[in-house]
């Protein structure tokens, strides 16, 4: 993702050329692929699919059949052309929907049981589960192409009375909290997406915060895409019982591939009254080669419903995938529900990305805040689209939106598409959004004071993006920052 | 609605014409509009303005003259103006309440000359098509056109008004305006382009397509405003061409009715080139409004400025969608935009949308948007000096919008307009009459 083609009409600095050259050859850091025995399902998808992943993971009738009404209104359901995005049209009946490591099957106890082979793919990607659970105090539960193979910390969760599982386990351990609450903030008509995704879902993390209680560690869940033409279709359901918090990690990577990859996840939250919801991502997918070939297609439906005095925090970090299609959202259910969302997008080369939030007010005193960066360089394209919804119901609720751009090079693009519905007379709404360069006074300053070029820009950018960074957990503000610095590289211009 | 649009695209026949290069004219417009879709809240231009209410698109024109009372007139009158005016009545020229002055200013479509005519041929239809959207209804404005009004101009035009007012009849109708501006270099002018009807209960949709070209170093200012009856419906849209170093200062007023739209086009295509586009909107009852402006920035070296404010008031509703659209090589941008959303009422509503679209890197461009209610704080000062609340929510509700009235340079205009502002916040206008 560092490799840049940049063709500059107009040279606003010379000398650059030779720098961008210099750093054309570097490769994606993450891009390797395990060599890892899968079980996997042959490409195409029909209800026998459906069914044979429902049995494979040994689901009860009522999950299939949840499942078989998703893939028939899926079926009926066109997908969406209106995101500022292009690609490819993708063939469903192309992609295989099921994908277990082998290893699986022994049912591994503890880590020394996991394949060693697994825990290697970690460590080259920084995620040492050993020391992570150690030093940081934080449980993983890794998902490794579409099965959970690692959860750690169980014991000290299961004190706290917290369930942190793979939802394909807790459908069998907690069917009653599973079958209430699966659906009921993403629907499966939701979108095209969501329908897929609710059909096939193959695994993802489950969390339930009982009532009143603050989860001891944050909890987080690394998972990466490995078996080649693989779709990964996760799914996340986390509730926060009343009066409980919960602060949640998500982050991944992808190795090198050429032919581009689906991802599809669905994340559900509920929030219920007086609980807190902080749910962080850092997303890194493979984002295609400088030539704009290949990448990771994120396609993602995040939710929260927030009820009486909840919270919902999103924070996020994309700097992946060819093409992203995200809006992490807030349903402010309840009076004096609080919906906040963080942002930093940065696309580089051909990459796209279609992302924003939306927050929908129904009860009163209802409150959100939308701070959205994109940064955009190379090819890309880059846009913010989000909604402010005050409903009728919504009275003296209050949004405040900033979105930012910053463009780095004459070819790349920003935009910004803010929907501002208001219902109610007492509900303020405003909104701001900029957009500007890394102007040639601010660049002047840093190299008049020694700083070269690339360090300037790469300081001008996460300066720009301070506001998110410091809603980011300790670790992840650390791996943003880092990140952003690499997929940077070479783009100054 | 779906059964009106269909009567009408195959109803569409080309108008009774004299003019030879009409005929093609007219056919393109209707080939474009028969295949057109017809606008559902699915199509992304029209979500929030549903077109159910427009059900009296009829294919032509009120065939005949009208007869019509003097009160009439009044409507049309901008004091201090000069009766330098035109005035059509149900899309027909009334020579008689037109002033000479302006009748020599103006050309017909079909009265113009050879010259004239190569002019119309060069502008007419191209400035609308420069839009990358296709606008269902300037197609169908093309289609029925048979007549229109040329204003050339080259050195100087003092205030000018043009006024489309339509009467109360049984049957419904619809008057196609067309309004072809050409700016020559060096030259400034500014129109006031009025819509207006009578007091009665109105039966009538205005469907009025505007172009203006403004040359090198030519400047416009253009005052587009809808008095009419709230029973009145317009669909109309503006375009506007602007070449080196041009000027255009649009200031658009619209105070609402059953269904109100307008499309706002202003294509910087050369260097230097300067918009200020400015606008209010106020309905009231269960009026909708709705503003759809497009800033194509072509060129380098651009500037432009939106400012819109609206106060919705009982059940109305407003539409504002503003778009920036930076093309690859406008390097050097400057643009703007402001939107400010006032609701008094519950039931009231706003759909406000202010998009950037930026393809070039060393630019400057900035939009906001607000939706809220009277500040607290400025009602507590009126309040604590012995103004009840009432009064102060009206002194602050038309101070709002009275703002952008008073930045007008045109006397005439700021006269016209606050009056009609006043008696929408303040029934006996006790409270506005000493304002400003």
């Amino acid at each position: 993702m560092t490799n840049v083609n940049i063709e500059r009409a107009d040279v606003v600095l010379e000398g650059k050329d030779a720098e961008i050259d210099r750093r054309i050859n570097k490769e994606y850091q993450a891009g390797f692929v395990s060599d890892i025995e899968s079980d996997t399902l042959a490409p195409g998808l029909d209800e026998d699919v459906v069914r044979f992943i429902s049995n494979k993971k040994g689901e009860p009738e009522w999950l299939t059949e949840w499942r078989l009404k998703a893939f028939r209104a899926w079926q009926d359901m066109k997908e969406p052309t209106w995101a500022h995005v292009h690609y490819p049209e993708i063939d469903f009946q192309a992609l295989s929907y099921y994908s277990a490591p082998k290893s699986m099957a022994d049912g591994p106890k503890s880590l020394d049981e996991i394949d060693p082979e697994l825990l290697r793919v970690y460590d080259k990607l920084g995620i040492p589960l050993h020391e992570q659970m150690a030093l940081a105090g934080i449980a993983v539960d890794a998902v490794f192409d579409s099965v959970s193979v690692a959860t750690t910390f169980r014991e000290t969760l299961a004190e706290a009375g917290v369930i942190f599982m793979p939802i394909s386990e807790a459908v069998h351990a907690h069917p009653e909290l599973v079958k209430k609450y699966l659906g009921s903030v993403v629907p499966q008509r939701d979108n095209y997406y969501a329908a897929l995704n609710s059909a096939v879902f193959s695994d993802g993390s489950f969390v339930y915060i009982p009532k009143g209680v603050r989860c001891p560690m944050e909890l987080s869940t690394y998972f990466r895409i490995n078996e080649a033409k693989t779709g990964q279709f996760e799914r996340t359901l986390i509730i926060a019982d009343e009066g409980s918090y919960v602060s949640y990690l998500e982050g991944c990577t992808a190795p090198m591939r050429d032919e581009n990859q689906l991802h599809a996840a669905v994340v559900e939250l509920v929030v219920l009254d007086n609980a807190e919801i902080k749910y962080s991502t850092v997303q890194n997918w493979y984002p295609g080669d400088a030539d704009g070939k290949g990448g990771i297609y994120n396609f993602v439906t995040k939710r929260a419903v927030a009820h009486t005095n909840a919270k919902i925090s999103w924070t996020q970090v994309e700097t992946g995938s060819a093409v992203t299609w995200k809006y992490p959202s807030c349903v402010l259910k309840g009076d004096n529900a609080v919906g906040e969302f963080y942002s930093v997008a940065l696309t580089n080369n051909y990459q796209q990305a279609d992302t924003g939030t939306k927050m929908i007010h129904l009860g009163k005193n209802t409150k959100s805040t939308i701070i959205s960066k994109g940064i955009s360089a190379g090819k890309s394209q880059n846009a913010y689209r989000g909604l402010v919804r005050m409903n009728p119901g919504a009275a003296g609720a209050r949004n405040y939106t900033q979105c930012d751009s910053l463009l780095i090079g004459n070819q790349c693009a920003a935009h910004t598409f803010p929907y501002i519905e208001s219902k109610h007379p007492s509900a303020v709404v405003e909104h701001e959004a900029t957009t500007s360069t890394v102007s040639d006074d601010q660049l002047f300053l840093c190299r008049q004071r020694g700083i070269d070029t690339e360090k300037a820009v790469s300081m001008i950018v996460n300066g720009f993006c301070k506001e998110v960074f410091k809603e980011l957990p300790m670790e992840f503000a650390v791996e943003a920052g880092k990140l952003l610095e690499v997929s940077l590289e070479g783009s100054v211009g | 609605m779906p059964e009106l649009f269909q009567h009408q695209q195959s109803e569409l026949a080309a108008s009774t014409v004299k003019l030879p290069w009409l005929t093609a004219f007219n056919q393109r417009g209707a080939d474009a509009f028969r295949t057109a879709a017809l606008p559902t809240r699915k199509t992304e231009a029209w979500k929030y303005t549903p077109l159910t209410a427009l059900t009296r698109l009829a294919p032509q024109q009120c065939g005949q003259p009208v007869t019509y009372t003097n009160p009439l007139v009044a409507f049309a009158r901008i004091d201090g103006l000069h009766d330098h005016r035109l005035v059509f009545v149900n899309g027909i020229l009334d020579k008689q309440h037109s002033s000479a002055s302006a009748l020599a200013a103006v050309t017909l479509f079909s009265e113009a000359n050879a010259e004239q005519q190569a002019l119309i041929a060069q502008h007419l239809g191209h400035v609308a098509q420069q839009s990358e959207s296709p606008n269902l209804f300037t197609d169908l404005n093309d289609a029925a056109l048979s007549d229109g009004v040329l204003l050339h101009i080259r050195d100087h035009q003092p205030l000018l008004q043009i006024s489309w007012l339509t009467t109360s009849e049984a049957k419904p109708f619809t008057v196609f305006a067309r309004l072809l501006v050409v700016l020559e270099r060096h030259a400034q002018a500014a129109i006031v382009e009025h819509y207006g009807s009578d007091l009665s209960e109105q039966n009538s949709v205005t469907n009025a397509v505007t172009e203006i070209v403004i040359n090198d170093n030519a400047q416009l200012q253009h005052y587009r405003l809808q008095t009419m009856h709230s029973s009145a419906q317009h669909i109309g849209s503006c375009h506007v061409d602007l070449q080196r170093d041009a000027r255009y200062h649009g200031f658009h007023a619209g105070f609402g009715s059953t269904l109100c739209r307008n499309d706002l086009v202003v294509h910087h295509n050369q260097g230097g080139s300067h918009c200020q586009l400015d606008g209010i909107y106020v309905p009231q009852h269960d009026e909708l409004i709705d503003f759809h402006t497009c800033i194509e920035h072509r060129a380098a070296h651009c500037t432009s400025n939106e400012v819109f404010r609206g106060i919705m008031n009982d059940q109305a509703k407003a539409v504002f969608n503003g778009r920036i659209h930076i093309h690859p090589h406008a390097q050097k941008t400057l643009a703007e935009l402001s939107n400010k959303n006032l609701l008094l009422t519950p039931g009231a509503e706003i759909f406000t949308k202010p998009e950037l679209e930026i393809y070039a890197d060393d630019v400057k461009c900035a939009h906001g948007a607000t939706v809220a209610q009277l500040d607290n704080k400025a009602m507590f000062y009126l309040q604590s000096r012995g103004i009840s609340k009432a009064d102060a929510e009206v002194m602050l509700s038309f101070g709002f919008i009275n703002e952008l009235i008073e930045q007008l340079p045109d006397e005439a205009v700021r006269n016209l307009l606050r009056p009609m502002l006043a008696t929408r916040f303040d029934r006996d206008s006790s409270l506005t009459h000493d304002i400003g």
